[in-house]
């Protein structure tokens, strides 16, 4: 009796650390023999690759201002980048391996399935199990329109044969703008059509603004308010895009980010009795057990916060709930995410939509100012930072940030913010100078103060900030 | 009220009882601490005037400028020599990226140095409009302190003009030291290394402290062949010794000339260049000789000693807590008290002086878990206790934590060079006591760290929270074993 988990994904990595024996069995996709480990091999990981050798148009013409010359317009060859981005695939996939064989975990390669609350079938072999988790994961979602044949999802883009020339990304989500970012400083023609009139719904305002703005400050075309009715492929083998507002020639490729949807499909769920959400995403209680006793679902396919480092977090608690007799709860406040635009957004905690619902009265700090950097490059490069606090505690209620490294100066901060910390406890923090970081240390007025007027029959914003929520 | 004139360099007698002042507060020095003192006391409502000498990138005993070192010599100019030195090795990585360059690419010296001037002397103005803004008095001169209440202030066209002040605030900073070694009028300080007219081929670096180490890598990463000479096993004494050591192979890494336990005996120009004497008999030739080995306070010149306040050793103005000289109604602030010389400290015992004289509130700077920078390439952050400092304050066991990698960019670019992370924590209480970071971004990523740091955080709170992914910075939250533990009361072992 083997404890088996039908394994996809990094959280693997995290059960495997908790030293237990485990056997794993890999679903294929559609044939092709990669183990799919969505973050290394078709997401975190190519996409931060590609993003590096995207920035580096920007940082060509970044270092002119500062003294380089180039005897010839620098150009970018699409195929090294492929080729050495998948080079370091390969190497990260055996690593995994690795970590899988020295945690004593057996991996077992084939499509898996479910057949009963304690057995798998993979490839026609039958595995008993004690548990069985499921973490397959999800998978770009491209509507069902007349030429979505022709479509390419972010699996296909980050393995194009050859560099877009003019390239349509439908979609506003962070996939969408980060391949905008990408195929822009690779020197293509970007035109992102989003069916809002800003990118990134669900982010906070005011970066949304921002973030838009530097997008065409780049060269990036955005369409706003479009909708996706079919793609044309005329005979010289180029692309239209028709939408609700019109019809758009001459594309090399067309990109749909419009979605995720969680791997369900073929896996015997229903039969045993797992139950699903509307969209398919398997439901699971905050110990990640779904409606079966003897089933666990991690990730992406419970569609909860569809980060990596949540899933390990998910599969670490689930470990430890299991197997160190020690029942755990992921916990979801106060998760810090980026977004790998160019420039990058790095955000922690509630948005000011989010702080004014929740809190009332809160205190918004911002900054918007140009780097050191960029009064030397004489490029339009600008940082916006903003701050938010609960008037009534001071306590740090979300921080968000556009501009170069925010990703990499948000991650200290969450600490603090998921520590309660207060704008106080912020403020007594010497800066480190000089840096971009050190503004979040030493933003002394508020741009503005938000103090929601009493109203009849809303939940008073002053007793749940008493409360300490 | 009426100003005294010096006549003949005769002082008129002071009235007595002098109940009003010119002003309430009279800064000499406008740099980073004393702008600030100003700006914030004048928000107060106190009536403040500043003096300051002229401007020039090149500092003397007379010449200095609005903005101070920070803004005119110091991290401004340096963090953008570090760009523009930065740019170099970023260039030769983007070819593993598919980009196509030329073999070499040429790096004009003179178009950053004058990029460099313009935001300088930019900057010098925006101070000079803050100033103003905040109805601060600005006088070009340099500053005497003559009574306990009165200072002189000798104007450019040299008349002498004296103000009596209820308060009167020091904050006139630092500036290189020149070690009196032979020939030592042929090498330069730091002031001209940030002003020099053409990039040295050659550069010999005599100091093993944030300044040597920073020149190392920006002229090494302009292309320059760079010799860098420190006194003791590793730059950066006082730091992290594995952090030090981190920084010593990424320099070697890089190419630079490590001379360790070495200093230099004589400099003597020839027709090749500067001939360079080490005391292990060894002979280097630089166009450029850069002495970094520490810089004074800047007291000699402000009559101190004539008015009885008290100077230490190294001439640095003896202060307490709060920043009060043993003469009640005189203060200093920044690099001239020689307490933590750096631009956010100097800051913070301005606003503290500030609360503490005009806000009614008494302010003590907190000197704890200030964390700071070397913009060496890859740069150096820490925050909190080196692991030996946790060793020999902490009661309990010292915990430590480390994670040694090669960051996502270098697969790709093929350079080898390992970012190192540490967290340093007190086994018995789970606090953080020390982290610390040498790679890209170090600076930026330790901020925040800091502010966990300053708060008393603790380890599991680090772990508690979620990584940001793909990152360097998710390394602090994910550290899940411990690389060593060592006992309380196990003797250190400083280098």
């Amino acid at each position: 009796n083997v404890n088996i988990i039908e394994f996809l994904g990094k959280w693997g990595q995290a059960i495997a650390r908790a030293r237990c024996a485990f056997a794993i069995m890999l679903h294929l996709n559609e044939g092709r023999f990669w183990a799919t480990w969505r973050c290394v091999l078709r997401g975190c990981v190519p996409k931060k690759l590609l993003v590096y050798a995207s920035k580096y148009s920007h940082e060509f013409e970044e270092s002119c201002g500062f003294g380089w010359k180039y005897a010839a317009e620098p150009e970018h060859d699409w195929s090294t980048l492929i080729a050495n981005k998948n080079a370091e695939i390969q190497r990260l996939t055996g690593i995994y391996k690795s970590t899988l064989k020295n945690a004593g975990v057996e991996l077992i390669e084939g499509r898996g399935k479910i057949v009963d609350p304690h057995t798998v079938d993979v490839d026609g072999k039958l595995y008993s199990a004690k548990n069985i988790l499921i973490s397959v994961g999800g998978r770009p979602f491209i509507p069902d329109i007349p030429g979505s044949e022709y479509v390419v999802d972010s699996d296909a883009a980050l393995d194009l044969p050859s560099k877009p020339k003019k390239i349509a990304i439908v979609g506003g989500g962070y996939i969408a703008v980060e391949f905008a970012g990408i195929f822009n400083g690779l020197q293509s023609d970007v035109h992102v059509f989003i069916r809002q009139k800003k990118v990134l719904r669900g982010f906070d305002e005011e970066i949304r603004d921002f973030v838009g703005e530097q997008m065409l400050l780049r060269g990036i075309e955005i369409h706003t308010e479009q909708s996706p009715q079919a793609i044309i492929k005329s005979s010289d083998g180029s692309l239209s895009l028709k939408t609700n507002k019109g019809t758009i020639d001459g594309f090399s490729h067309i990109m749909f980010a419009t979605g995720r949807k969680p791997n369900t499909k073929n896996l015997g769920l229903e039969s045993v009795g797992v139950k699903l959400k509307e969209n398919g995403a398997i439901e699971v209680d905050e110990y990640s057990q779904t409606s079966v006793p003897s089933i666990w679902a991690v990730g992406d396919v419970t569609d909860r916060i569809n980060l990596t480092p949540v899933a390990l977090m998910e599969g670490g608690a689930l470990a430890k709930t299991l197997f160190a007799n020690k029942p755990t709860k992921p916990e979801y406040r106060a998760v810090p995410s980026a977004v790998f635009s160019q420039p990058p957004i790095g955000q922690v905690g509630l948005t000011e939509e989010q702080a004014i619902k929740e809190y009332g009265d809160v205190d918004v700090y911002t900054a918007n100012f140009r780097p050191l950097k960029a009064t030397l490059s004489g490029l339009p490069d600008r940082i916006f930072m903003k701050l938010i606090a609960c008037a009534k505690t001071d306590k740090v209620l979300g921080l968000h940030i556009c501009g170069e490294d925010s990703p990499e100066i948000i991650q200290g901060f969450a600490v603090a913010v998921k520590a309660g910390l207060t704008k106080a406890d912020f403020d007594a923090t010497v800066g480190i100078h000089p840096t971009a970081a050190e503004e979040l240390v030493t933003m002394r007025t508020p741009t503005r103060k938000l103090r929601r007027t009493p109203s009849e029959g809303k939940t008073d914003s002053e007793f749940k900030a008493a409360a300490g929520v | 009220m009426a100003r005294k004139m010096l006549i003949d360099g005769e002082l008129e007698k002071p009235n007595e009882e002098k109940t009003q002042y010119d002003f309430d507060l009279f800064v000499i020095g406008a740099g980073s601490g004393g702008v600030r003192a100003s700006r914030f006391s004048a928000q107060y409502g106190a009536k403040v005037g500043i003096c300051e000498l002229p401007f020039h990138p090149i500092s003397t005993e007379v010449i200095g400028g609005v903005g101070g070192t920070c803004v005119i010599r110091g991290c401004v100019p340096k963090k953008i020599l570090v760009y523009g030195a930065s740019f170099g090795s970023e260039l030769e990585d983007a070819r593993g990226y598919g980009w196509e360059l030329n073999e070499r690419i040429d790096f004009n010296w003179k178009k950053l140095l004058l990029k460099k001037t313009e935001e300088i002397v930019r900057l010098n103005g925006i101070y000079k409009r803050m100033l103003a803004n905040a109805g601060v008095k600005l006088f070009e001169g340099e500053g005497k302190v003559v009574g306990p209440n009165e200072v002189e202030v000798n104007q450019l066209d040299g008349t002498k003009i004296s103000y009596s002040a209820k308060h009167i605030l020091i904050a006139t900073g630092s500036r290189a030291q020149r070690p009196a070694i032979p020939g030592q009028e042929l090498a330069i300080t730091s002031d001209e290394a940030l002003s020099l007219e053409e990039l040295p081929k050659r550069a010999v670096i005599l100091g093993g402290g944030y300044i040597a180490v920073e020149f190392a890598s920006i002229w090494r990463g302009m292309g320059a062949s760079v010799d860098l000479c420190f006194r003791k096993e590793l730059p950066l004494r006082g730091f992290d010794d594995e952090m030090r050591a981190v920084v010593a192979r990424n320099l070697e890494g890089r190419g630079v000339n490590m001379h360790p336990r070495t200093t230099l005996t004589e400099l003597v120009k020839t027709e090749d260049g500067i001939k360079v004497r080490t005391d292990h008999g060894e002979e280097l030739l630089a166009d450029v000789v850069l002495f970094a080995t520490g810089r004074t306070p800047n007291t000699k010149r402000l009559n101190l000693e004539a008015v009885g306040i008290e100077l230490d050793k190294n001439g640095a103005v003896k202060v307490d807590e709060y920043s009060r000289t043993n003469i009640p109604s005189i203060w200093a602030i920044g690099d001239v008290t020689d307490r933590m010389n750096l631009t956010p400290v100097a800051l913070m015992e301005g606003t503290c002086f500030a609360k503490t004289v005009f806000g009614e509130q008494p302010s003590k700077p907190d000197y704890s878990h200030v964390p700071c920078a070397v913009f060496c390439i890859p740069p150096l952050s820490v925050v909190g206790l080196s692991e030996e400092q946790a060793i020999d304050q902490a009661n309990g066991d010292v915990l430590v934590f480390t994670s040694t990698f090669n960051p996502m960019k270098n697969t790709i670019s093929g350079r080898q060079e390992k970012t190192v992370m540490k967290l340093v924590v007190d086994g018995e209480t789970d606090k953080v006591l020390g982290a610390s970071m040498c790679g890209p971004d170090a600076a930026e990523i330790i901020q925040g760290i800091a502010v966990a740091l300053k708060c008393g955080a603790t380890k599991a709170q680090f772990d508690s929270t979620v990584g940001i992914h793909p990152s360097a910075a998710e390394e602090f939250v994910t550290m899940r074993s411990v690389s060593r533990r060592i006992a309380a009361g196990k003797p250190k072992n400083n280098l």
